[in-house]
């Protein structure tokens, strides 16, 4: 009952507030305020999963194993938790500044709908349903402020990530019909003892499928055109909880459900996520914008997740899982205070930006540190020269951006205002509290990854 | 009928490569909208049993209805979606006046060396702070002066 109370109030609030218009301040904060609300659902239940372990409900009544599951664990509830943050931080930043159009709080809302659906659901087609819903409220959302230049970008979004999610769907038909299961927990005691090749292919099918949604070095090209042309709340949105997918699936379905596979596909996701760190780095520094420069920057960030579980192990994901809650956090927190002007944001900017390279006393100092520690223990030393390598990059492409925006530029414009001041001055200490006093998210890592099987020997 | 159905899926999914690959976006569109076809008729391949309509009670051997239900969900979903890229392309047709990729491409080449440059409100700022500063110059230059 408690795993659809979140799913419940998302549910029927993104109805309601569907009905009105959002461009009004009250509709605008009553969004904020029903997300929040479902926030606190999850939390809650996050407690309680901490404590009490994984919790289970199936659909209408039926047995376990013919119904479709609802299976909330820690791995699941943590990104749940993040994603949710994002979106209401996104949300209340718009609504603080101007809504441009009437649907958006609604459209924030079905996200946030879809991405909780499918970091519970213990169903593979559930999983596809949900990942659906919240991707055609994405498609909306890139379009959203209706400028020429906005409208292409979504066009490209759609094009090339609907084409992701056909073949996410012929992986989860070839994976029921390999199996004869669509419940994740059966499937996962079927594949070990599957045939080499089909199990092969469907788990490269659905990887491509969730690199495509990460952003991915050889799958990235949409990734920049999208980013430059949208607001910066929609850009948060995008980086800080949409990608949550790409790294969600690859735990879930690489690291559960084909651990096998995951193992003997390791040294292309190694060499795939070392070409994304120094592409996006290389790429981020040549550029001006600072929504180009950022969305060059999440693909080098993605490839310090990647490494981190082709490295694998009980360590290897919690590292990923990790970094990708810090990750989500400096993304949401840089593509909203690069929009602001003023000390303040500036402040909070270098937050971002030191949580980025990895200084210490920022968030991203403890996930660089804990690939480092994984990359040490495998015996490969390399993977310490590439993370440096890639610290650096984002050191010169973080502070030249900074430069460029804070220091040159010292005036406040109109669409600074002070809630959206307090927003991001509120994440940066977030991440500044993690960077200090990173216990909590460190054991609850650690406590997500051991849900996920060792790796095939 | 394993062969037929692989080759009618390798065939859609050909020719809705072959559309995604065109300038005119409509053709884009259709070749997507195939594609979503495509992978319903994988999902229905993929069951894992033939024979007559799965009702209640029937004697002989039924087919598999869990993928035809998976099927008619995401039937209804690239529907979904289609009605949502057909608007879409309609407002980049309003917008620009055409749906030739090329000319999409073009658009996008000039606004990006618009971003390159300066904007308006940019450049009055730096001169407001240049002429700010040589004010301060020159009050400094008095007080030393006086």
């Amino acid at each position: 009952m408690i795993i659809t109370l979140p799913l419940a109030i998302l549910w029927f609030g993104a109805l309601f507030i569907a009905l009105l218009d959002g461009t009004r301040k009250p509709v605008g904060y009553a969004a904020v305020g029903l997300l929040t609300s479902a926030l606190v659902a999850t939390v809650y239940l996050g407690v309680d999963i901490y404590r009490n372990g994984p919790r289970e409900m199936v659909i209408a009544g039926w047995e376990a194993g013919v119904g479709i599951a609802l299976r909330a664990d820690l791995l699941g509830i943590t990104f749940a938790v993040v994603s949710l943050v994002v979106l209401t931080t996104a949300l209340w930043f718009e609504v603080s500044r101007d809504v441009k159009a009437r649907i958006f709080p609604a459209l924030v809302m079905f996200m946030g709908l879809g991405l909780t659906g499918l970091f519970f659901t213990g169903d593979a087609f559930n999983f596809y349903v949900f990942f659906e819903i919240s991707m055609v409220a994405a498609y909306v959302l890139a379009s959203y402020g209706e400028s020429p230049r906005q409208l292409r970008a979504a066009l490209i979004f759609i094009v090339v990530n609907l084409l992701g999610s056909v073949l996410f769907l012929v992986g989860i038909a070839a994976m029921y019909h390999n199996t004869g299961w669509l419940d994740m927990e059966r499937i996962s005691i079927r594949t070990p003892v599957l045939e080499e090749n089909p199990a092969i292919l469907t788990a490269t099918i659905i990887f491509v499928a969730f690199s495509i949604k990460l952003g991915l070095f050889p799958f990235h090209f949409w990734l920049p055109a999208v980013y430059t042309g949208t607001r910066p709340a929609v850009a948060a949105i995008l980086s800080g909880a949409l990608a949550n997918i790409g790294s969600y699936g690859l735990l879930r379905f690489g690291a559960d459900i084909f651990p096998r596979e995951l193992h003997e596909g390791a040294w292309v996701m190694l060499i795939l996520g070392s070409v994304s760190i120094v592409y996006g780095g290389v790429q981020a520094i040549a550029r001006h914008s600072p929504n180009e420069v950022l969305a060059y920057s999440t693909i080098g960030q993605v490839g310090y997740i990647l490494i981190a579980l082709s490295i694998g192990g009980e360590a290897g994901y919690a590292t990923a899982i990790l970094y990708a809650v810090i990750n989500a956090l400096n993304k949401t927190l840089l593509f909203l205070s690069a929009s602001l002007r003023g000390w303040i944001a500036g402040a909070a900017f270098a937050v971002g930006a030191f949580s980025v390279a990895g200084v210490p006393p920022a968030g991203g100092f403890f996930g660089k540190m804990a690939v480092f520690q994984i990359g040490i223990n495998d015996g490969r030393p390399w993977i310490v020269a590439l993370i440096f390598i890639g610290g650096a990059l984002s050191f010169v492409y973080m502070f030249q951006l900074y430069r460029a925006r804070f220091w040159v530029n010292q005036e406040a414009d109109e669409a600074t205002t002070k809630g959206a001041l307090g927003l991001v001055v509120a994440i940066a200490l977030v991440i500044v509290a993690i960077g200090v006093y990173p216990e909590p998210l460190l054991s609850i890592s650690r406590q997500a990854a051991a849900i996920l099987p060792e790796r095939a020997p | 009928m394993t062969l037929l159905v692989s080759l009618c899926v390798a065939v859609i999914f050909g020719s809705a490569a072959f559309l995604l690959l065109k300038r005119d976006l409509i053709r884009v569109i259709s070749g997507m909208i195939l594609l979503g076809n495509a992978a319903n008729l994988f999902i229905m391949a993929a069951g894992l049993r033939q024979g007559s309509a799965p009702f209640v009670g029937s004697e002989s051997e039924t087919s598999d209805p869990l993928v035809q239900a998976m099927t008619l969900t995401a039937i209804v979903i690239s529907f979904g979606v289609a009605t949502l890229v057909l608007s879409l392309v309609y407002r980049v047709y309003d917008a620009h006046h055409s749906v030739d990729l090329r000319r999409l491409g073009s658009a996008e080449a000039v606004q990006a060396s618009l971003d390159d440059q300066p904007s308006a409100e940019e450049v009055k700022a730096d001169e407001a702070a240049l002429r700010e500063s040589e004010k301060q110059d020159v009050a400094t230059t008095l007080e030393v002066r006086s």
